[in-house]
């Protein structure tokens, strides 16, 4: 019999896998963007104009595959409301209780920055809203969101490692860092999706940007090998056939490997317009089949 | 005064009456079938069942919350064999994995020490499931909730002892207070080794102490139990401190490179400012 007793969890890679990508490209684009509110000369904000805009529409995603994956969906306030009693509940030591309520928090800071960045460009109008309308409030909730958005990056990572099931637990403390340094490389990329739609790729901050992502994109390496050799035998699945693909193929090699060996490159040479496109296409990608990986190769 | 159970697994017949009693008293229905592809078997295998032993469900589950484990030591050339029973359940520890990790406020304690989830009120996150250093907390689509050993809640607030403790003929399975339970189970163990068994408790230390625990005379890992269970939310200070430098990290990389732009401006940036 074998002595690896402990049960998977069974989350459905298709809700949870892909509510940590959503919510953590979310994360990452909001406090890249909150930076760059914060520390920038506030001369140029397309970044942080372009984060606002990501981040809340893809958390309204969000809800959907988190309650799909319960058992009992119709419950799914009982993680705010203990309902034997009706008085709010968090458990600090649980991260999927306190990751509900920043989520909360996470939320209504990123709809705030979103109807912000809306009035300011006169997208919407509220004649109240603009007439107080002022720079204090939005430096506010972007202290507050980009805290917020770190720890949702992050929170999903030690979620996993807080958890006996081996491959999971033996890759603890490193998870939560690596999920952090991912979503900001696939935010990063999503902001700069969108500007290339808006048509606002140039200039100094998107440069910036760019620096940002090479310096990020290191470090996932080096966090994804120092994960692996913690992992060690718990790694097994990761070398059996789906993942093979997944993980080495589409993580490493396509999502992480070339695209910085492109962006390395396109520091000295201009590319075309169509490869600039695909790479934040693979980095986004690379992000996604990462969380799919690990998520699955902790349940086999 | 937590109340918990002494299993002595050397006196147990493996009989599977304990099992019997607890899906009788839980009012708990037949494990479905779960069938599956075995390596180097051409047929689906149903995994739930073993069919290789006498041990018929091979695990607990969230029908099945006792479960007899048959382990069956047979030596080299099959001339020596011996058989080892051990009655499994939750193990009602004194840190539960299962409880710290409930984000609902499901999973509680009771004031008799053993560990409950309330089924209206676990909404299926499965969180705790495998947040349990024992594999015992299941998942049931039955009901849509966590599931597990309530050491027979309803029972034991009522006066009684176990379903199972009751069923048990040879007296393998005992309830009461863990303090008494503990001294009968340093006196047995003291009269095996007199004897010249290796017998050892399972349960005083590990995760705080087991409210439920068991005399082994082999190894945990022999009986199918974790030799080093770890509380998982024991690394939870670690991970976050980790989890919190990098973000550090990152946001000194984002502040770092946004900041390029003071220095790199031209020198209008300066005037304005």
């Amino acid at each position: 019999m074998s002595p690896e007793i402990i049960q998977a969890p069974e989350w459905a890679w298709y809700y949870i896998a892909i509510y940590f990508f959503v919510a953590g490209t979310s994360a990452g684009a909001y406090f890249i963007g909150t930076m760059e509110e914060l520390f920038g000369s506030g001369r140029e904000r397309e970044v942080s104009r372009a984060a606002c805009y990501i981040a809340f529409p893809l958390l309204t995603l969000v809800p959907i595959p988190l309650i799909a994956d319960l058992g009992r969906p119709e419950r799914f306030w009982h993680l705010f409301v203990y309902n034997q009693a009706g008085y709010p509940y968090l458990n600090l030591q649980s991260p999927m209780s306190v990751g509900s309520w920043v989520l909360l928090v996470f939320s209504v800071c990123a709809l705030l920055s979103f109807l912000d960045n809306l009035v300011a460009d006169k997208i919407i109008s509220f004649p109240l809203f603009s007439r107080y309308y002022n720079r204090i409030p939005r430096k506010l909730y972007a202290v507050i969101g980009s805290l917020a958005g770190f720890f949702i990056a992050g929170y999903t990572g030690v979620l996993l490692n807080v958890t006996a099931r081996p491959f999971w637990a033996a890759t603890s403390p490193l998870m939560g860092a690596l999920f952090i340094v991912s979503g900001a490389s696939t935010g990063a990329a999503a902001i700069s999706l969108f500007l290339i739609w808006r048509k606002r790729n140039s200039g100094g901050e998107v440069e910036r940007l760019e620096a940002f992502d090479r310096v990020v994109m290191v470090a996932e390496l080096v966090l994804l090998a120092a994960l692996l050799v913690m992992a060690g035998r718990t790694a097994a699945p990761l070398v059996s056939l789906p993942f093979i693909v997944m993980f080495w193929m589409g993580t490493v090699v396509f999502g992480i490997v070339v695209p910085l060996w492109f962006k390395i490159r396109s520091r000295a040479e201009r590319f075309g317009a169509n490869p600039v496109l695909a790479h934040y296409l693979f980095i986004l990608l690379g992000g996604l089949l990462l969380r799919i990986s690990l998520l699955q190769a902790g349940q086999l | 005064m937590p109340k918990g159970m002494f299993i002595d697994t050397t006196i147990c017949t493996g009989c599977k009456s304990c099992q019997v009693a607890c899906k009788q008293w839980n009012g708990l229905s037949a494990e479905p079938a779960h069938f599956g592809r075995k390596p180097g078997v051409s047929y689906p295998v149903a995994h739930n069942f073993t069919g290789d032993s006498y041990d018929n469900t091979g695990s607990l589950s969230a029908t099945d919350w006792r479960h007899v484990r048959f382990v069956e030591q047979i030596d080299e050339p099959r001339t020596q064999k011996r058989w080892l029973f051990s009655s499994d359940s939750c193990k009602h520890c004194t840190d539960a994995g299962c409880l710290n990790a409930c984000p609902t406020k499901a999973i509680q304690r009771t004031d008799l020490g053993n560990v409950v989830v309330q089924q209206d009120t676990c909404i299926g996150c499965k969180f705790c499931i495998p947040s349990c250093p024992y594999g015992v907390i299941s998942f049931s689509e039955e009901t849509g909730t966590a599931r597990k050993c309530t050491l027979c809640n309803d029972r034991i607030h009522n006066g009684l002892g176990t379903a199972c403790a009751k069923a048990c003929p040879t007296g393998s399975i005992r309830f009461g207070e863990v303090a008494d339970l503990r001294k009968r189970a340093d006196a047995r163990v003291a009269q095996l080794k007199s004897k010249g068994e290796k017998a050892q408790v399972y349960g005083y230390d590990e995760a705080d102490g087991l409210n439920v625990f068991y005399l082994f005379v082999d190894g945990p890992k022999v009986y199918g139990q974790p030799e080093h269970p770890i509380v998982p939310q024991r690394r939870l200070v670690l991970c976050s401190l980790v989890t919190i430098l990098t973000a550090l990290g990152i946001g000194a990389a984002a502040l770092v490179s946004f900041r390029e732009r003071l220095n790199g401006t031209s020198e209008e940036g300066r005037h304005e400012s």
